[in-house]
């Protein structure tokens, strides 16, 4: 049985492990990192209970070996509250859930969370319809979709306004402690370029 | 369930790849992974040894060159999606990236990647079909282009070598007065299409249509082209009358299978009406490439 040494970075801690290349990422995450935020819903790369940020992209964790994510950064729901824009408490996202009502059951919101992070790092102000387009592979069966939508609406104003806090303050944004979550220019306060750009 | 144990191979270049696929017993290449993993886990696939490119950063690019849009076989659809050159001036290609699966998806899997996996209800085969495209492969002989016409033979079976891999998809690029488009009718996000219609034509200078590729998904054992269609339309000036004859002889050369999500005759219908959509939406776009051109 073959095994491979890979890096992972995970929430800004860098974990050296050991694993058979079969070994999904999903699994690294929750049994070898014992970070079980991140759930198993399907198992087939439908439901989305397993999207984790790799690299800046939501990707789904199930649909990936962990040998595949060697040397890359990976954010799960663990790292949300430790983010600069938590300040100290819950990200705006997570909050958006709490105050938006935006779960019952709980089990898809960790992908929900991750699939909204990199909606709104993509795009700070999206509309409605560019956050249902960005949530389109994650599935909640409890209730439907409207106050997941709400929750990551509230997080899009909130960091809107916690931006133009920063902005009044001479523009720099604080950062507790030289956080970076390893994605260019995510954790750059009011800086951050959301202009896209071509692929080539 | 797990996979079956495999050794991980993670080439840096081509030559590299081609070589493991000589040396090593019947391995699987593994690109974007979105549909071979969950084939892997449920033992639809066990292969020894898995050829891993995503270290092969030769292959990942996006360009027009030498009169191509050449598609490295590690562009993501999500780099198609985003691509300031695909939305202005490959309309069947800005139509069908956001149609496919959904955004984490999009976000790992490969435009290549899904046309070796030759599914019959993957959309880029048709995309390839309707713009007369080719696959580029590489194998211990070197290379070899392969019309995109003679690429797909079953569902999951291409003509393409076991010791060959692709590294490639290309179409040549826009004539003035070309247009194109995709339709396709899902149930839901992530679903594979229950039909599409992949279209290019392109007019001449007293707009009449001069050539016209239309690929059809989910109707027969692999995308195929609609032949009959593109023959009606040839010679014709683009109207209601000649797009909805197109369609119909679409829907005639169509053969989908009746399921649980519709029969076949709907299926047929649904080929006719997303021919007739994709058409109109063609000719739109050749048009405005008119109106280009002489501004």
């Amino acid at each position: 049985m073959s095994t491979k040494d890979i890096t992972l970075t995970v929430n800004g801690e860098t974990h050296s492990l050991t694993v058979e290349p079969r070994m999904l990422l999903i699994h690294a995450i929750r049994e070898e990192l014992d970070l079980t935020g991140s759930h198993i819903g399907c198992d087939t790369g439908n439901c989305g209970a397993c999207t984790v940020v790799k690299d800046g992209e939501a990707i789904k964790s199930c649909l990936t070996f962990a040998v595949q994510a060697d040397g890359s950064e990976i954010e799960t729901v663990e790292g949300m509250e430790d983010h600069p824009d938590a300040d100290g408490g819950l990200h705006p996202i997570q909050e958006g859930f709490e105050q938006e009502h935006g779960l019952q059951c709980g089990y898809c919101t960790p992908g929900m969370i991750m699939a909204g992070k990199a909606i709104l790092d993509e795009n700070p102000n999206p509309t409605e319809e560019e956050i249902r387009e960005g949530i389109s592979g994650n599935l909640c069966r409890c209730t439907g979709y409207q106050n997941i939508v709400k929750s990551i609406q509230y997080a899009s104003d909130k960091l809107d306004e916690n931006g133009e806090v920063a902005a009044a303050d001479g523009g720099r944004a604080e950062t507790d402690g030289g956080f970076t979550c390893g994605v260019e220019n995510c954790c750059g306060g009011t800086g951050f370029d959301h202009t896209g750009g071509d692929n080539e | 369930m797990k996979s079956a144990p495999f050794e991980h191979h993670e080439p840096e270049t081509v030559a590299e790849a081609v070589s493991l696929l000589e040396a090593l017993d019947e391995p699987t290449i593994l690109a974007g992974g979105q549909s071979l993993v969950p084939m892997l886990r449920f033992r639809l696939a066990n292969p020894d040894a898995v050829i891993d490119l995503n270290r092969i950063d030769e292959l990942d690019y996006l360009e027009e060159a030498d009169g191509m849009l050449r598609i490295g076989a590690l562009a993501r659809h999500v780099d198609i999606e985003e691509s300031a050159l695909i939305a202005d001036r490959y309309g069947s290609f800005a139509d069908a990236a956001p149609l496919v699966a959904d955004p984490q998806i999009r976000n790992r899997g490969t435009i290549a990647g899904s046309v070796a996996q030759a599914d019959p209800k993957g959309d880029w085969a048709s995309v390839l079909l309707a713009h007369d495209g080719e696959v580029v492969a590489r194998g211990p002989d070197g290379e070899r282009v392969i019309p995109a016409d003679e690429f797909f033979l079953l569902p999951y079976d291409t003509t393409l070598d076991e010791n060959e891999m692709i590294t490639e998809l290309r179409v040549p690029t826009p004539l003035d007065r070309e247009g194109s488009a995709y339709h396709k009718l899902k149930r839901k996000t992530g679903d594979y299409a229950m039909a599409g219609s992949a279209v290019r034509i392109v007019l001449d200078e007293e707009g009449t249509i001069e050539t016209a590729g239309i690929g059809l998904t989910a109707v027969d054992i692999t995308n195929v082209r609609a032949t009959d269609a593109e023959e009606s339309l040839v010679g014709e000036r683009p109207s209601k009358e000649a797009f909805k004859q197109a369609g119909e002889l679409a829907a005639e050369q169509s053969h989908p299978e009746s399921d649980e999500h519709g029969d076949a005759s709907y299926k047929e219908r649904m080929v006719n009406v997303l021919t007739q959509r994709a058409l109109a939406d063609a000719a739109e776009r050749a048009g405005l490439v008119v109106k280009r051109v002489t501004a």
